[in-house]
């Protein structure tokens, strides 16, 4: 079989917010590195892209690291790393700033300093917004300050399918260039993993189509854990029937979310007192944390009281008092989008929202340094679980991650590639034909299961049964699902038999990696028999920190089945304490200082 | 509001055929329908061998711009409603580049444009981030901020007859972004990008059809900012004039 | 293996949309200019050869083909400036304390100075001609 093979120091999978930001590192700590970035897609189509309503970091004088840190740990229900989010909060200004002087059109106040606004689960406005497409001005920031360094070689549209493993030391990356339709072979000193997350393994998602957990599944099928990935985010406020994202800096701005009887209900779901329209507070109603605010739905929808439309239920986003003016100038993709996709002017009508699967807090297990448990093998943004944001990720945070940690891994994996130098190709010749083979059986395959049939009962097996509430009764019957989908699989039949940019192929390899993800996902799920976060139990409804103040670590079976173990989590300053938002978020127990 | 309706696409598979073919299917619809939906459904439904790129399906990730009935228009923001009353919708790859397969069009010659006017913030010192953010105001912001909404679609210079002509021509989105860094009152790079404005294939090779900011999907209106560039260019060949007379060695 | 279909521009892109349709009539403005510009060359040349010949020309120009292209060159050459009219609001960034000049205020003040002249223009000639024959007289 004819694979290219070629030597590089550092491969970098994934051309979004993480990986570019990770490659500017590496080439800035040692300008002599070949950085090879490798995307499935053109970097600018990354789902970075999508991010809307902005990025964390603290700035007001006001403000405090210290702030930023108990939001985060008390957000994430204290399944955060401590020392981790210490770092975090420490370099999230540092990197926006850095963002700044890279040509980033942050959205200013009138004598030109950076503005911020209020977010969820945040009790000082802190997040940092490019109107309402921070993360599209991020991502082709990073992208165009990528273009001047030499020592980046994108390979766009090159599908990356296995990590190459020798000795116990991931030593480079197998591809497939999809224009070509051959297989490649890159052999470097050190691979990092920045592939996004997952949120395609559910039905309904804010996410785009490329988001299928690659990563995760390439890491887990070398035996990396994959952690806390039993949670998932669903966002409060996405379209129904498309589940396009409606940015929580509606909400920042002063957006209100009212049920089918014009109620706001979320007073009535530990969130309240009521704050006046026009007057948003932090931590108050709908500037609660995203977990809160989906279940208050959940809870809305079982009572019916929520709107019945023609693409699914519903509650309403109502911007109209924040006037046509401040809608263009804070929210004018939301009002793109609301035209476009449901066909409401938010000047004059509310939007129909309603909670879609959105971000995996969970991911490759990663230390501080973002180093995996396997040697040469770094993982950086949505992709990793650095145990940054714990039970339920606050919004804006997951931008500042890819800098931050971002950063952090190009500059580890530089360092680490300078150390280890290529490894030797003989043994990885065998490996990659292996690999080959593998892929190019199922490019062939002639089996009779559909790759959407399976595609879309993967979709509806996870909202069923991995949704915002779950019960083990349901995550059994998901695991079961999963595994005869699985079985499926195997059977699987493709129509197309070409190699170039066939498409089929390489969503049938997706697919493969969304079976594993969400398999993953679900027996951790199973094994949490608590309530946390974003992971509710309708079993096991309080949460427990005897038995679960701990990380999922979910391990390929040699089976290839999961197996679930625990990880201590790293507590230094804030002991666990009661989660309150609303009047109750009050009680000055929180605000001890530790 | 629903029905069905004829979709017509243009398929070209590179290792079996040696020309486009055309393929017909009857995709049905409802309001919502995209016409990437309809994409979706055929290669779901009908066949699954048709190529074509997509992510976002919100019209920020620049992936699905194809031609429909002739126009550049990204496939997620393009809604069958709108062709109700037509025979047919005709689904081309983008027109001025080349075809890799199906719907897939080779986008790198405008990625080699974008690069070459070095699209990043120059300045002559780097600052720390210590030294906290470099300020602007909003109204110097506004200078250059809608050129900085270019998605990269590519559906500016498959409405481009310039860029048809001569491929070398830097084209609309390379040009904006020249443009959009040249405007940023934190840049001081307008002097490395001026020689390939002033090029044969810069700014002067526009004729102002215009036809790229009618397309753009995102209304950066790349026609602006390139006969903004015109008068730019004439700026700068001025001063350099002015400093060759004065017996300047930096002209 | 990757093989391409090359990009072709076919000769009649220009026919295939209306916006390409509108472009090509903006720039075949320039046609019946260059024809009227020829005439008038001809006419100076003609003036140096004498009044017999000038005249001779005036007859030429006062025919129905030539009234006819002088129409088509007065029309072009109208339309052509209220295409620019229309465009120079992209090009013209006139920046103030707030933002820039609006569109239409930039528009107008192409507009009224343009007809203007052709409302001056004309009376001008009209008496700088009556002074002249005036004198002559």
């Amino acid at each position: 079989m004819d694979i290219q093979h070629s030597d590089v120091d550092i491969v970098i999978v994934g051309g979004g917010g993480a990986g570019l930001r990770a490659a500017i590192a590496a080439a800035e700590q040692a300008p002599g590195l070949r950085i090879a970035l490798l995307s499935k897609v053109y970097p600018m189509r990354s789902h970075t892209v999508a991010a809307e309503g902005g990025c964390a970091g603290v700035v007001q004088d006001h403000d405090s690291h210290f702030d930023h840190f108990v939001d985060t740990v008390s957000g994430g229900d204290w399944l955060c790393d401590q020392d981790v989010v210490d770092y975090f909060v420490e370099h999230a200004t540092e990197e926006n700033l850095r963002l700044e002087h890279w040509g980033c059109p942050w959205s200013r106040k009138p004598d030109g300093r950076i503005n911020v606004r209020a977010f969820g689960g945040m009790k000082i406005e802190r997040t940092w917004f490019a109107a309402d497409r921070t993360g599209f001005h991020i991502l082709h920031t990073l992208f165009q300050t990528s273009l001047k360094y030499p020592s980046i070689q994108r390979h766009d549209e090159f599908f990356c399918t296995d990590l190459l493993v020798d000795e116990g030391r991931c030593v480079g990356v197998q591809a497939i260039d999809m224009r070509e339709g051959h297989h490649v072979c890159l052999r470097a000193g050190a691979v990092i993993l920045a592939t996004g997350g997952a949120g395609r393994v559910y039905r309904y998602n804010t996410n785009g189509g490329i988001v299928t957990g690659d990563g995760m599944a390439m890491a887990w099928r070398q035996g990396v854990p994959l952690r806390d990935m039993e949670f998932v985010q669903y966002h409060p406020t996405g379209l129904p029937g498309s589940g396009i994202l409606i940015t929580e800096a509606c909400r920042g701005e002063g957006g209100l979310l009212l049920n089918a009887d014009g109620h706001r209900y979320l007073q009535d779901y530990g969130l309240g007192p009521e704050t006046p329209p026009g007057s948003p507070r932090t931590k108050y109603m709908e500037l609660g944390p995203r977990d809160r605010l989906s279940q208050a739905f959940w809870h809305e929808a079982r009572a019916g009281r929520v709107l019945k439309t023609r693409r699914g239920e519903a509650v309403q986003l109502d911007l109209r008092h924040l006037g046509e003016a401040r809608i263009n100038e804070r929210l004018p993709f939301i009002r793109e989008l609301a035209s476009a996709y449901v066909g409401v002017d938010p000047v004059t009508a509310p939007i129909p929202v309603r909670p879609t699967a959105h971000y995996t807090m969970g991911g490759i297990q990663t230390d501080i340094h973002t180093a995996t448990p396997l040697p040469g093998l770094f993982a950086a943004g949505e992709c990793a679980s650095i145990g940054l944001h714990g039970a339920n990720r606050l919004g804006s945070n997951s931008l500042a991650e890819l800098s931050v940690f971002g950063r952090v891994a190009g500059e580890q994996a530089a360092s680490h590639a300078l150390a280890a130098g290529v490894p030797d190709a003989a043994v990885l010749r065998e490996q990659a034909e292996h690999n080959a083979a593998g892929w190019e059986a199922l490019r062939e395959a002639d089996g009779d299961e559909s790759l959407a049939a399976i595609r879309d009962a993967l979709g509806e097996s996870m909202e069923r049964g991995a949704g915002i509430f779950r019960s083990g009764e349901e995550l059994a019957a998901t695991c079961a699902e999963l595994a005869r989908l699985k079985q499926r699989y195997q059977s699987l039949g493709l129509t197309d038999r070409s190699r170039v940019f066939n498409t089929q192929w390489l969503n049938a390899i997706e697919l493969g990696c969304q079976l594993d993800v969400a398999n993953a996902m679900a027996q951790a799920a199973l094994g949490r028999e608590e309530s946390r976060g974003s992971h509710q139990r309708l079993d096991a409804t309080a949460r427990d920190d005897q038995r679960f103040l701990c990380h999922s670590l979910a391990r390929r079976a040699d089976n290839g089945d999961a197996t679930v173990d625990w990880q201590p989590v790293v507590i230094t300053r804030l002991p666990p304490g009661e989660r309150h938002y609303g009047e109750a978020g009050e009680k000055p127990a929180l605000e001890k200082r530790a | 509001m629903s029905g069905s309706l004829k979709v017509r696409v243009q398929r070209y598979r590179p290792e079996e055929d040696d020309a486009p073919w055309w393929q017909s299917f009857e995709v049905p619809w409802s309001e919502d329908t995209s016409v990437l939906d309809a994409l979706n459904h055929i290669k779901d439904v009908e066949d699954g061998s048709l190529s074509y790129r997509w992510s976002c399906r919100m019209a920020i990730c620049g992936s699905c711009g194809v031609m429909v009935n002739d126009e550049p228009r990204l496939g997620c923001k393009t809604f069958l409603r709108h062709y109700a009353d037509a025979d047919e919708i005709v689904l081309r790859p983008l027109e001025n580049l080349a075809v890799e397969r199906d719907l897939v069009s080779d986008i790198d010659p405008m990625l080699a444009h974008i690069e070459t006017v070095q699209p990043w913030l120059q300045r002559e010192q780097a600052e720390a981030p210590e030294a906290g953010e470099t300020l602007q105001t909003p109204v110097q912001m506004a200078r250059y901020e809608s050129f900085s909404h270019c998605i990269n679609c590519g559906l500016c210079y498959a409405a481009c007859p310039q860029f048809g002509r001569n491929p070398d021509f830097l084209g609309p989105a390379a040009l904006t972004l020249a443009q959009r860094y040249n405007l940023d009152s934190r840049d001081e790079g307008r002097e490395a990008r001026m020689p390939f404005l002033n090029g044969e294939d810069g700014v002067w090779a526009c004729t102002f059809v215009g036809y790229c900011s009618d397309v753009c999907p995102k209304d950066v209106d790349p026609a602006a900012a390139i006969n903004q560039g015109k008068v730019a260019s004439n700026v700068n060949y001025a001063v350099n004039l002015f400093r060759l007379l004065r017996g300047g060695d930096d002209a | 293996m990757r093989k391409p279909l090359p990009p072709r521009q076919d000769a009649l892109w220009w026919w295939r949309h209306p916006a390409y349709r509108r472009y090509m009539l903006r720039e075949a403005t320039a046609l019946p200019l260059f024809l009227y510009a020829l005439c008038l060359l001809y006419g100076v040349r003609e003036l140096g050869r004498g009044e017999t010949a000038f005249q001779a020309w005036l007859a030429f120009m006062e025919s129905p083909p030539l009234i006819a292209l002088q129409a088509v060159a007065l029309l072009a050459v109208l339309w052509h400036a209220w295409t620019w009219f229309q465009l120079v609001p992209k090009i013209l960034v006139i920046p103030t304390r707030h933002g820039t000049l609006p569109g239409h205020w930039l528009r107008l003040a192409h507009v009224v100075p343009a007809a203007l002249c052709w409302l001056l223009l004309p009376l001008l000639a009209w008496w700088a001609l009556g002074q002249f024959a005036g004198g002559g007289a």
